[in-house]
């Protein structure tokens, strides 16, 4: 606790941080999207016929879907030919083979960051994997991990070293046509990691990989496979920045979990896409398919989110609880300020029996912002003994903002439990003048209850991460209260 | 140390303090009694800086200073300590660490660094051992699900952990058993020092008896309308607020 | 007797809401555009039913002055003082495809203005007869004028074998400081389809409390709209519905906060046995600069069958800050440890779960905010309580 606290003190409150742009040599597509766009990419990679095929089937099937409109956000019409779908560092013509090879100017920015991808990450004992744009960079502790049977590389690195498991995988948990965005990034991946535990393998350390976008005008559209077999357990981070840019950036991932039986999965995101300015220009909108599969009996996979950055996030982390007592959590944190917008949930489908899920949803809206909570628990009928709680709160600070919950609940086992709270609330000026009288500044004491009020999200984080996901919420209501 | 002249404020559009003078020297203890509404806890929440009170005349200077012109904050880092009447709860923030960042605000404001974290909790437990407080109460939300007692136990830990040279004590005596106020008056005792002032706000006589004050003052419709030592507080007792009204009206 | 030609009514049918809509995701009306293009097609001449035996039966069954409209056509009026009775000629057109329709076929609407304190209950039965293929509309106004306090019960019934489809519209206007107290009782025929739309709108200082009960219908769609744009006003409502076999109940209530200090809370229950389905959509929307709004809305059921299905979903729209809002949902069963407790007093487990499950209900009937009502209401769920305790001993889950 002590530790925590000094931390915390020793954060003081920032701006964007993250909002350089590094002056590197990039190789990038022209903008626009057909076909070659799609066969230029998976040329680019190397990738075997059956995952261009796949691609080009993806890029079909989204050319007849339409963009959603039912989230509770407002931007304009994206126009998907302005887009540039890869962009690359110039030297991955010749790939560094190690750390030593790879571009100062990366390391530097990755250094700015604070992503220990050097001597840090030995200390810290996280290995990571950094996507830059679109391609993956750098993947430290290749040879620790391997050691216990662990794979942790680049998606494309993966395509190749282990087609089989991709082929396997990949799609198996959000299908191409899953929905528009899933299906665009089906077409136009271009990197991501990929993770496989072995049965029986506790990963030895934290895996985490760092995403950034540096490129004008490009989208990132990485994809994530992740796979714990049978009795494993694994713990990844993801955590995400971009430049300041006007214009508004493309962010369209998805995300893939698979846990078999007995194996458990934790992934944490820490999301500081750049949000725009104060006036909502620029940012990030962040639209991204991140889905689990407990496909056996007695699998776990927890999500854990701390949203604070992009434009707009639409994100809808969710568990198909298939294995008999499989167990799905969503935790979330959710800060929107200025003009920010975040329509965000998660869907838990229980379809096992005696399948679990906890559901905490912390939203703090500020500014001139809109959020909504929007959750699905849905109870299939052969899921006798399914169990749901779901709390779901909301922060209001300011009179112009707004907080909504759309919380779904389907029920279809009539053995099923399940459990809704949500209570929407404002930091009380009670609060505030107690704190103001022991000393502590308006600001510090916002800060203070607002952390307070995440708290039952934050524990869920590793200790690296909670630190950094505090600080990032004080950097991201600045200005909230004056 | 805090010299209060003719000070006038309302809340909600009611005036409550009708020119209020008092002068508080340090090493000194003050009791400031009255019926319901005379004021009391207004002139408390006045001096500590509470935006919902207006103060339409008069002036408060601590140590030479224009406490008006001073953020809440300000005042709690210059020495002024609030005990309040209904301890605000904070789910979430635990106890040390809003003593331990209110301690720290105060150090950095006289130019001192950080309490060691190693010193605090030593400091932390020292203390609350003195007030019979169990030492998990550090790691509780801000008097998030505390019994009264413990609420106004948790006000004068903080007293202590704070040190200031003004501790103005607003109904701190309400809704304790007899240990519970034995245990705050102790507290309290212990804080006396010929550097420190000390305001007790209360309705009763009760924490006077353990709590010896060098004054008492009678508050009624917002001005002190009798002040005296510590017998004027049984004369109350005996009396009862009426009497003093009567006495005012005269 | 239709306002409209029969091509312009089949244009109306064909735009009835469809489960594409988000507010009608669960609800599938495509039986009632069945039966409304079967009953254009075949336009049966309509039989004086003999329904008035029925109308003296349930209209004994509490102590009310009672207006009856028996297949759309009003009988009796026999207001009490401070009460005035009228049939609206201008029926407002409506603004939606459901509204449109009882528009074009609605026989006697009627508008109700309650003035003063008025002590005696006005009892509304509507009370259609299915001998053939039929459609019903009803179309209620009622205002209660500035301070005026009334009791207001609405009790719809239908009769016969026939596929019927009712489509009500019900405006209650409760303005400045008046006090309005509304009891709903819906208990038609377990064969018979009824959409019902009831909009509350509020004045300063005004207090509408209300309960509604499900107990009959094959398929029903209730929705209450609060429309809250003066201070002071104080909603509060509850609803109960009972499922058996064969029924889809959906509720959907709103309320819109658009100026403060204002409260609303509601609290609906169901209790669902056998094959069927419920749904409760409870949204609140606090508009912005709606400060010191305090809305809570709850909702729990209770599933005792293996094919009961229920979908709940209480949202919350919030522009503003200065607001305190609550909701809570729970889908669940019988406690157990209540039901062993019960059966180690002697109890057998139907009877067991029947009086738990009347506890879960009761709570509610003794809200009804119509003393008047509550017996007959009471009886009512006994009766259909008791009717899905028969399922249960067939249906052990």
């Amino acid at each position: 606790m002590a530790t925590e606290t000094e931390q915390l003190e020793s954060l003081v409150n920032r701006r964007y941080e993250h909002g350089f742009v590094t002056d590197i040599a990039t190789e990038s597509l022209p903008p626009g999207l057909d076909e070659d766009v799609v066969r230029a990419i998976s040329a680019r990679k190397n990738e075997p016929e059956w995952l261009l095929e796949w691609r080009l089937q993806a890029y079909r099937q989204w050319l007849e879907m339409e963009e959603p409109e039912w989230a509770h956000v407002h931007y304009p019409k994206i126009d998907y030919n302005a887009i540039s779908y890869f962009a690359a560092p110039k030297s991955d013509e010749d790939r560094p083979k190690s750390l030593d090879e790879v571009d100062p100017k990366l390391l530097e920015t990755y250094d700015k960051l604070g992503i220990p991808l050097h001597e840090r990450a030995r200390l810290a004992g996280v290995a990571v994997d950094a996507v830059f744009d679109s391609v993956s960079v750098a993947t430290t502790f290749k040879e620790k991990l391997s050691e216990a049977g662990v794979i942790f590389c680049s998606f494309s690195e993966a395509v190749v070293e282990h087609p089989e498991l991709v082929k396997k995988y990949l799609g198996s948990v959000v299908p191409r046509r899953d929905n528009f965005f899933a299906a665009l990034n089906s077409a136009v991946f271009s990197d991501g990691s990929f993770v496989y535990i072995p049965k029986g393998v506790r990963c030895p350390m934290e895996l985490s990989t760092y995403f950034r976008i540096n490129a004008a005008n490009t989208g990132q559209f990485e994809r994530t496979l992740v796979v714990a077999d049978e009795g494993s357990y694994v713990s990844y981070l993801e955590g995400c920045t971009a430049p300041m840019r006007d214009e508004n950036q493309l962010h369209a991932a998805v995300v893939e979990l698979v846990a078999m039986e007995d194996a458990e999965i934790k992934y944490s995101t820490v999301q500081n896409w750049y949000p725009g300015d104060e006036e909502g220009k620029g940012g990030i909108y962040n639209f991204v398919t991140k889905r689990g599969d407990c496909r056996g009996a007695n699998s776990k996979i927890s999500w854990t989110q701390v949203e604070t950055g992009s434009a707009i996030t639409w994100k809808y982390p969710s568990c198909l609880l298939r294995g008999a007592n499989s167990v799905g959590e969503f935790y979330s944190v959710a800060v929107t300020n200025n003009l920010q917008q975040a329509d965000t949930g998660t869907k838990m489908i229980h379809i096992g029996p005696n399948t679990s899920s906890t559901i905490v949803s912390k939203g703090i809206s500020a500014g001139r912002a809109q959020q909504a909570y929007r959750g699905l628990v849905k109870v299939m009928p052969q899921a006798k003994g399914a169990r749901n709680h779901t709390q779901c709160d909301s922060l209001l600070i300011g009179k112009d903002c707004g907080a909504h919950t759309f919380p779904y609940m389907e029920i279809r086992n009539p053995s099923a439990k399940v459990e809704h709270e949500a209570t929407t609330s404002k930091i009380s000026a009670n609060q505030l003048f107690y704190c103001r009288q022991r000393g502590i500044s308006e600001e510090d004491a916002v800060n203070m209850i607002v952390n307070g009020f995440c708290k039952e999200v934050f524990k869920e984080l590793p200790m690296e991460f909670a630190v950094e996901a505090q600080a990032l919420l004080n950097v991201s209501l600045e200005g909230a209260v004056g | 140390m805090l010299d209060i002249k003719d000070l006038k404020a309302r809340v909600a559009g009611n005036d409550i303090l009708n020119g209020l003078s008092l002068s508080v020297q340090a090493g000194e203890v003050h009791a400031i009694m009255g019926p319901n509404g005379s004021g009391k806890s207004t002139l408390a929440q006045v001096v500590a800086g509470h935006d919902d009170y207006e103060v339409t005349g008069g002036s408060v200077t601590f140590k030479d200073k224009d406490l008006l012109e001073l953020e809440p904050e300000d005042r709690a880092r210059e020495g002024i300590f609030l005990g309040f009447q209904y301890p605000v709860e904070i789910p979430g923030v635990n106890n040390a660490y809003l003593l331990k960042a209110a301690m720290n605000a105060r150090r950095e404001h006289r130019g001192e660094g950080e309490i060691d974290s190693f010193e605090f909790l030593k400091l932390a437990r020292e203390k609350m051992a003195a007030l019979g407080m169990d030492p998990k109460f550090l790691n509780r939300g801000v008097n998030e699900g505390f019994s009264g007692g413990e609420k106004k136990r948790n006000e004068i830990l903080q007293m202590a952990m704070l040190e200031p040279e003004l501790a103005i004590l607003d109904e701190t005596d309400s809704g304790l058993d007899i240990d519970a106020l034995k245990a705050v008056a102790a507290g309290v005792n212990a804080l006396r020092s010929p550097e420190r002032a000390i305001v007790l706000v209360t309705h009763y006589q009760r924490l006077l008896d353990y709590i010896e004050p060098d004054f008492v003052h009678v508050l009624s419709q917002g001005r002190i309308v009798r002040s005296g030592d510590k017998t004027l507080a049984l004369e109350l007792e005996e009396k009862g607020y009426d009497w003093v009204r009567e006495a005012a009206n005269a | 007797m239709s306002r409209l030609s029969d091509d312009k009514l089949r244009e109306i049918v064909a735009r009835f809401p469809t489960t594409r809509d988000e507010d009608w995701k669960y609800t599938d009306l495509s039986q009632a555009r069945d039966i409304a293009s079967r009953w254009l097609d075949e336009k049966p001449a309509t039989a004086a039913s003999a329904l008035q035996d029925d109308a003296a039966a349930i209209t004994s069954t509490i102590d009310a002055a009672w207006l009856v409209i028996a297949d759309g056509v009003l009988q009796t009026t026999q207001a009490p003082d401070g009460v005035s009775v009228d049939r609206v000629d201008d029926i407002p057109v409506g603004d939606s495809a459901l509204a449109e329709f009882n528009a074009a076929l609605v026989r006697d609407g009627i508008r109700i203005r309650v003035s003063g304190q008025v002590e005696r209950p006005i009892g509304l039965l509507l009370l259609d007869s299915a001998e053939q293929t039929s459609v019903a509309q009803a179309y209620v106004e009622v205002e209660f004028q500035n301070g005026a306090s009334g009791e207001l019960i609405e009790y719809h019934v239908s009769r016969g074998d026939a596929d019927q489809y009712a489509n009500t519209i019900v405006t209650l206007h409760v303005s400045d400081a008046a006090i309005a107290s509304h009891v709903r009782i819906q208990d038609r025929g377990r064969n018979h389809l009824q959409t019902s739309k009831t909009r509350v709108s509020l004045g300063k200082d005004a207090r509408f409390s209300s309960a509604s009960f499900d107990l009959g219908g094959g398929m029903v769609r209730n929705d209450i709209d609060i429309d809250i744009a003066n201070t002071g006003a104080e909603v509060s409502f509850d609803g109960l519905y009972l499922a058996g076999d064969g029924q889809h109940l959906d509720n959907h209530t709103r309320v819109d906060h658009r100026v403060g200090p204002a409260t609303s809370r509601q609290e609906y229950r169901g209790i669902l046995n056998g094959r069927c389905r419920c749904v409760w959509n409870g949204k609140a929307i606090v508009h912005e600069g709606a400060d010191g709004t305090d809305a809570d809305q709850a909702n729990h059921n209770l599933l005792l069958s293996e094919k009961a299905e229920i979908d709940a979903k209480p949202e919350l729209e919030i522009y503003t800050d200065d607001v305190k809002c609550s909701h809570g949902t729970t889908v669940g069963q019988l406690d157990e440890t209540a039901l062993f407790y019960l059966r180690t007093r002697g109890l057998d487990r139907t009877a067991a779960m029947q009086v738990l499950t009347h506890a879960f209900a009761a709570g509610l009937v003794s809200r009804v905010p119509v003393e008047a009502a509550r017996g007959a209401v009471s009886a009512l769920i006994e009766r259909r309580l008791e009717e899905l305790a028969v399922t249960i001993e067939e249906d052990p889950s």
